[in-house]
Order: structure tokens, then C-alpha cells, then sequence
């Protein structure tokens, strides 16, 4: 019994040593431990390293061939994608986007339509969803706190389309109201698309131009199909 | 999501549609940016100061022995200032302290600029971010008829005086009478039709106002903080309740802040009023205006770095004492720091204190500076009772801390005209509850007029101070105890050695925005006209913080490691382990008034 009271005692009074001042019976109002209060971060719109996410919407703009006409306003890319940004010095960062692109061609119906049939449907798209990895370098107009302040990105890009589609909508005079025919896994679009960019941004928000260096279709349907336009221009909204 | 994306489709193919049209227009002209040109010297400039400057800026130098004028105060030289305009797209501002001209240029106007033989420098000045600043809290309900008070929001105007002594000063016959108040900020508007300012503009005690941003004497305009401001230096409540402890002052109003957008030309406006102040004979300037993280770092804020801490800090050096608000951003993990100019060595950073727990409000910035040096100096109520657009209002931000401190400053100084700046700043710290105990939320705490009123009737101290607190060195902890003398004195129960800890909350005020976009408080149901509780109605006047226990660890050169405010409820107060100490750390305790030191070897 003694033996325990000892052990319980030396317990204790070890507990009572190596317990810090606010683990006993004190309400703490207030506490601050300088040194780890005022650590500056590495992390922020103008600090060391900064990624946020952001959403993309690119009309399709640029003239297209006959054969494969698009319409223009409904034709764009959707992107929402993830942005890492390491910054070199206050004007100079480089970055690396990843992000999920989803480009839709609406083809117009003309009488000469080649692609991908010249038959002619009510409406029609041609739509690639793809992963893209974009690497840019930023110029950064100005001194500016912890803010991403205005700016001009260079970029360049390349992905891999994880699936398309060719989806044809029909308005028989007969029968069904509305016929839609979807098309998965196109053998005439290429599968690594690659391009260059820029960017003029100024906080959340950028204008965007985005031009596609590698030709939609596979060699073996290059002769048959004219090539789609190549420019995409629009808007990025961050999220910050 | 589907309508989001079809708007912003239509929102996207708009602009594009635009574009051809916009790039068919007129040749665009050159980019600009601004530039700071500062210039070699003043070569030929006359200047008479008795012509510059009002008497009263005459009057201060005098009194503080400061020369008549210095080369900071002569003009600019004409022609360098044209040559100037004859090379830039435009001029934004000339500064004589800075012998510096502030303009707009192209990237050719820059070199040609660079070039002139005139010119010293040419830094480029923070381009003008494009973003709004953040927007104040939406502004919910307020009371229906501010104009009638609720016995808690009058005791609470009481109380934002009286914890700084505003009773000693009025016995003394102290209200600012004499001194002349210049106040930075957002604008002023109705406070020459407020009933709380009758009295100041019956007597024509605004001697002058100017807003920077329009450039025209009118600063009723533009928002409402500048007159919320104003209450807590010269307001009163409908029966005479002071809301500020300076109603006898003089006063030169300033607009230099734009309401809903930060930009850099506000610290040129700042600058630009600083000088106007000077000229016009301001003895205190008090600006609850703060710049922080769209220009800064928190590393910069070290007093150096910013245009409006070295215009400050040349304000001090002509006699001006500059009070400013710490700033509203101590729960923004990305900033939490003061802001600029409160980061100025020689400018009076003001915190805010909780006028329910006497303890640093959550939104009010910390210290120290970037350089490690005390920030804020002193702290004052954070949430008061101010006047608003048709009556009265609780609000919450340093802001109004600020303006509470300046009035302080006033009746000292009143007091004690011959008090340099400098001196008077330091008079104010030794005032404080806490002295010579500090931290970097509270400062040095709240000022006390009866302990500045008897420094300066060079009284005898109060009867000798007896330890309250006993530091027994142990093998690996130093451990502090309540003297069971002072236990028994001081509590209504006697303390036990230990006890268990007791709960409890505190009304802390929602996220604040940021200095000079405060926003008035919703009034409560439960504080409608006689609803109060007589618990606050009668609470006793003493410091609320009065009773709790404080300590930091301070390395040998005075920045703190460590700091704590305890609630005590047992004697044996604090153990500290001696591995976190090292030699020459001095471990300090504030407790009932008393301040002890125990110095580690």
C-alpha cells in the first residue's frame, strides 16, 4: 500500500512539473505567443506560392472553313480548372494550371456541311472533354500588397481528351417531336491537343485568348474534314 | 447552374461583341502610371512663415521650441514643378515635406523625367487596384427612433469617458479649450445639422475643412464615419453627456478616404492634409484611417515603408502629436497587425478594449510592428456610443478608441501647453492602467487623467505599493502566487490555493470592417428604452479589467515572447516552465494595480 501511495505521489508530482501554466484551474482571457502570432505566410495572392480555382468560358471565335461551319456564340469552351502561381519576384511568377475543359463545336447546317456527315439535322455539336496542363509566366504590372493586382500571363498548353461526342438533334415532321442520336468515343478527333495563350487579368477577373496549335482531326481524316477554327477568347472568374 | 452559365454566356458573348468596335475607335493613348519624382533640392524658393503658417502653428512651434520653420516647410520650387507638368500627364499633388511632386506619366514621359537634372528619383507609386475595397457589414435594422437613448447605451456613453478619467478632467476645467484638432477621414456627413455638434458649430469651433479628394472646402459629404469620429472627440447627448473628452477644442476637418474604394491617391490625400494641418496650426491629428493588405505586408508595417507613416512621423517632428487607430483586422488570420500609419514610432497607435470585460476586443489589431517595437501604445473602448446620421448609435472599431485618446491627449495638453509632443505622447503611456506593464493588445492600457493630473501637479505617488505577488523559483518551473494578504484585501471570498476553473462568455462584436468603414449596431430588444437591466444601470465605474491577472515574458531587449490575461480564481496563479525561459528574459505580472518583475539569470 505504501508502495502505491509512493508511485501515486511521484506521479503527481511529476504531473505538477511538466504540465504547462495553462493547464491548471486559470481561465485564459487572452493568450499570444508572439513568435508564432506574427509568422509571416508563404502563402497568398502575392506571396511566395498562391492556387486558387477558377471558372473559364471561351467562345469559339475565328473563321471556319466551309465544310465544318460553326455557330458562333453557342460554340465556346467551359473550363473550371485549379491554379498554382510561384511568385520570383514582385513583377515576374510562373504557374501551372490543371483543369477540365469541355469544348463544344455547334456545327451550322449549310447546305455544303461536310463534317462529320453532310446530312442535316436540326442541330448539332461536336463536343471533347479533356484535361489540359497549362504552364505560364506572369508579368505583374506595379507594387502591390497581398493582392493578385493586374497582370499579363504568357501560357502555354497541352492535354489529352478523355471523351467526345457527336450529338445530332432531328425534328421529324412525323412521329417523335424531337430525335436525338449520340455518338460516343470520335475516331477522326485527335486525342493530345496542344496550344499557347494569354491572359490580361486584373484580380478575380481575366480576358482570355487561347489559340490551338494542333489540328482537330487525326491525319487519316485531314483531307476529308476542313479544320475548325482555332481561336477561343473570353473570361476567367477566380476564385480567391 | 444552368441559368448562371446561360447569363454569363450572354454576359461574355456582349463583351466580345464590343470589342470590334472598341478596337475600331480612336488610337487609344499611352498607359500612365503614377510616379513619385522627388527632387534635388529647393534652390530659390522665399518662404515667410508668418505668412504660411496660421498664428497657431506660429504659437506651437514657439511653445515646443521648435525652430520657425525648417526646409521641409519651404514650397517647391516653381520651376522645377513645372518642368514637372511640362514632362507628365498630369500632377496629382506637390508635397513640400517631401520636396517631392506626385503625377501621372507615360513610359516616355518617365525617362524623359528620370532625365531632368532636377530630379532626384523617380519611384513608381502602388498602381490603383481595381477591385473594390471590402465592403462594410450590410447594415442591418437600426432602432426605429435613434434620437431616445436606452439607459444601457447612456451609462455605456458615461462609461467610454469616465474609464479614462473624463471626470478628473472636467473638475480640472479640461475640455480641449485652446487646442486645435484636425481630423483625417471618410467625410462628415450631417454633423453640421447633428444635435450632438449644436454647441461646436454654434461657437464656429470647425476653424477650417478641406476634402482632399474633391478638392473644395465642403467635407459634409461622402459618408458618415468622419462624423462618428467627431462624436467621440466633441459630440454630446441631448441631456449634455459628453461622448468625447474634447468638446471645448478647435477643429480642422479632413476628407481623405473615398467610402467604397481603396486607392492609392488616399495616402497622397493623407499627405496632402497632414501639410494642410501643419499650416493651419493642428496640435493633434487624429486619423482613424489605416492602410493594410492591398498595399502592404504585414512585414512592411514597420514605419518606414509607407508614404503616410514618414508623413506622420514629420508631423511629429513639427509638434503635432498623431493619434491613429490600430485597426480592425486582429481576427484576420492574413493580416492581423496594425495597419499604416498607426505603425509610425511616433504616432499614438490606439487598440480597442471591450466595455463588458475591460479586455482587447477580438477585431482590434496587435501588435508589435515589423520591427518589433510597441503596438498599440495605449487602448481605449472599442465599442461606443456615437453620434449617427438622426440620432445615436453603438459602434463598434478602433476607430472610435482613437478619438476618445485624442480628446485625452487634449485636456493634457491643455494642461500642460509646454509639454512637447513627444512628451505629451509619452505622458499619455505612463498614464496608462497597465503601466509599465504592456502587451501588444492592450498597449499600455486604458489612460487615467488622475494619474496624468497628479505626474503633472508632480504630487506625491499614492501610499507605497505593496507586492501583491510572490515569484518562487522552483527546480524547473517559476511559479507566481497571489499574496494571501492581498487575496483577502481584494475579493469579497477568500481565494483557495486551488480551484477549479469557471466559465463564462463575453459579447464579442461581429467581424468589424475595415477603419473608416465601421457601420453602426443594430440596437438589441433586450436594450430598448427602459428595458436595461438595473445591473448595468448600476455598475460601479471602476476599470472593468481591473481585477485580472497579467503576465508576459519579455526578452532583454523588451519585445515580448509571451503574454497572458488570467481570470483569477486560485492563488497559485501561474507556473512557467523554466525551459521556456532563457537568461536576461524578465517575466513581468500586472495584478491590482501593481506591476512586479522578476528577471531571469
Amino acid at each position: 500500500m505504501r508502495r502505491i501511495l509512493k508511485f501515486t505521489a511521484a506521479f503527481g508530482m511529476a504531473i505538477w512539473l511538466l504540465c504547462p501554466a495553462s493547464t491548471y484551474a486559470q481561465r485564459v482571457l487572452l493568450h499570444s505567443d508572439v513568435a508564432e502570432d506574427t509568422i509571416y505566410g508563404s502563402f497568398g495572392p502575392n506571396r511566395r506560392f498562391f492556387n486558387h480555382i477558377y471558372l473559364g468560358y471561351l467562345p469559339v471565335v475565328g473563321a471556319s472553313n466551309p465544310g465544318s461551319d460553326i455557330r458562333y456564340g453557342s460554340s465556346s469552351e467551359f473550363m473550371l480548372g485549379l491554379r498554382n502561381k510561384l511568385r520570383l519576384s514582385e513583377p515576374v511568377s510562373i504557374g501551372l494550371d490543371l483543369r477540365f475543359v469541355r469544348l463544344s463545336y455547334v456545327l451550322a447546317q449549310t447546305d455544303h456541311k461536310l463534317l462529320p456527315t453532310p446530312t442535316v439535322h436540326h442541330r448539332e455539336s461536336v463536343a471533347l472533354s479533356q484535361w489540359q496542363l497549362e504552364g505560364f509566366v506572369r508579368l505583374n504590372a506595379g507594387a502591390r500588397g497581398n493582392v493578385v493586382g493586374r497582370y499579363l500571363d504568357l501560357s502555354g498548353w497541352g492535354g489529352w481528351v478523355m471523351g467526345t461526342a457527336h450529338r445530332a438533334e432531328d425534328r421529324p415532321s412525323t412521329g417523335p417531336r424531337r430525335v436525338q442520336t449520340n455518338e460516343r468515343g470520335l475516331p477522326y478527333l485527335r486525342r493530345w491537343p496542344y496550344g499557347v495563350g494569354a491572359r490580361l487579368g486584373s484580380g478575380r477577373y481575366a480576358a482570355v485568348a487561347r489559340y490551338r496549335l494542333s489540328d482537330t482531326f487525326t491525319p487519316a481524316y485531314q483531307s476529308a474534314y476542313p479544320e475548325l477554327p482555332r481561336w477561343t477568347v473570353g473570361l476567367e472568374i477566380g476564385w480567391l | 447552374m444552368l441559368y448562371l452559365i446561360r447569363r454569363f454566356q450572354f454576359v461574355v458573348c456582349g463583351l466580345l461583341l464590343s470589342l470590334p468596335g472598341w478596337a475600331a475607335g480612336t488610337q487609344l493613348p499611352p498607359p500612365t502610371h503614377r510616379y513619385w519624382v522627388e527632387l534635388r533640392d529647393k534652390a530659390g524658393a522665399a518662404f515667410n512663415p508668418a505668412t504660411y503658417f496660421h498664428p497657431a502653428a506660429q504659437a506651437r512651434r514657439q511653445r515646443q521650441h521648435l525652430p520657425a520653420f525648417d526646409l521641409t516647410d519651404a514650397p517647391v520650387n516653381a520651376a522645377y514643378v513645372a518642368q514637372v507638368q511640362a514632362h507628365s500627364d498630369t500632377v496629382l499633388l506637390v508635397s513640400r515635406w517631401f520636396n517631392a511632386v506626385a503625377c501621372q506619366a507615360t513610359a516616355a514621359q518617365l525617362t524623359a523625367l528620370s532625365k531632368l537634372p532636377m530630379v532626384r528619383r523617380v519611384t513608381e507609386l502602388p498602381d490603383r487596384p481595381l477591385l473594390p475595397a471590402a465592403q462594410p457589414l450590410p447594415s442591418k435594422a437600426v432602432g426605429k427612433d435613434k434620437m431616445t437613448i436606452s439607459a444601457a447605451d447612456r451609462q455605456l456613453a458615461r462609461q467610454q469617458t469616465r474609464t479614462l478619467g473624463g471626470e478628473a478632467f472636467q473638475r480640472a476645467a479640461l475640455d480641449g479649450k485652446g487646442l486645435r484638432i484636425a481630423i483625417f477621414d471618410v467625410g462628415f456627413n450631417g454633423a453640421d445639422q447633428h444635435p450632438a455638434f449644436r454647441e461646436l458649430f454654434a461657437q464656429k469651433r470647425v476653424v477650417a475643412s478641406y476634402d482632399f479628394v474633391r478638392h473644395v472646402p465642403d467635407v459634409f459629404h461622402g459618408g458618415t464615419h468622419g462624423l462618428e469620429v467627431l462624436s467621440c472627440l466633441a459630440g454630446r447627448l441631448p441631456d449634455g453627456t459628453l461622448l468625447g473628452l474634447a468638446p471645448g477644442a478647435e477643429y480642422l476637418l479632413a476628407r481623405t478616404e473615398r467610402m467604397h474604394r481603396e486607392v492609392y491617391a488616399e495616402e497622397l490625400d493623407w499627405l496632402a492634409a497632414v501639410e494642410w494641418a501643419d499650416r493651419n496650426g493642428a496640435d493633434i491629428i487624429n486619423s482613424s484611417l489605416g492602410y493594410t493588405s492591398r498595399r502592404y505586408f504585414p512585414e512592411e508595417m514597420n514605419g518606414r515603408t509607407s508614404l503616410v507613416a514618414r508623413a506622420a512621423e514629420l508631423a511629429a517632428r513639427k509638434g503635432i502629436l498623431v493619434v491613429n487607430a490600430a485597426g480592425n483586422d486582429g481576427d484576420n488570420e492574413d493580416w492581423r497587425t496594425v495597419g499604416t500609419p498607426a505603425d509610425a514610432d511616433s504616432v499614438l497607435a490606439v487598440g480597442g478594449i471591450n466595455p463588458e470585460t475591460g479586455l482587447h476586443l477580438d477585431f482590434s489589431a496587435y501588435g508589435p510592428s515589423a520591427d518589433r517595437r510597441l503596438k498599440p501604445n495605449v487602448a481605449a473602448f472599442g465599442t461606443v456610443l456615437a453620434a449617427s446620421p438622426g440620432g445615436y448609435s453603438r459602434i463598434d472599431g478602433t476607430s472610435f478608441a482613437s478619438p476618445l485618446v485624442a480628446g485625452f491627449a487634449a485636456c493634457a495638453w491643455q494642461q500642460q501647453r509646454n509639454l512637447t509632443a513627444m512628451a505629451l505622447f509619452q505622458q499619455i503611456q505612463e498614464s496608462a492602467s497597465l503601466y509599465p506593464y504592456y502587451d501588444y493588445a492592450h498597449g499600455y492600457g486604458i489612460p487615467q487623467a488622475e494619474v496624468l493630473l497628479r505626474h503633472a501637479r508632480q504630487a506625491a505617488p499614492p501610499a507605497q505599493e505593496v507586492a501583491t505577488v510572490s515569484f518562487v523559483a522552483q527546480d524547473s518551473v517559476l511559479a507566481v502566487f497571489i499574496r494571501p494578504e492581498i487575496a483577502r484585501q481584494v475579493l469579497t471570498r477568500q481565494l483557495p490555493l486551488y480551484a477549479d476553473s469557471v466559465g463564462g462568455t463575453d459579447e464579442v462584436p461581429n467581424r468589424v470592417a475595415p477603419l473608416g468603414k465601421e457601420e453602426a449596431r443594430p440596437t438589441p430588444a433586450s436594450e430598448a428604452p427602459g428595458e436595461a437591466s438595473a445591473g448595468a444601470a448600476v455598475r460601479p465605474p471602476a476599470l472593468p479589467a481591473a481585477g485580472y491577472f497579467y503576465w508576459h515574458v519579455a526578452d532583454a531587449n523588451g519585445v515580448l515572447r509571451r503574454y497572458e490575461v488570467l481570470e483569477v480564481s486560485q492563488r497559485a496563479i501561474l507556473r512557467i516552465p523554466r525551459r521556456t525561459l532563457q537568461p536576461g528574459d524578465v517575466v513581468r505580472v500586472f495584478y491590482q494595480g501593481i506591476t512586479h518583475s522578476y528577471p531571469i539569470q
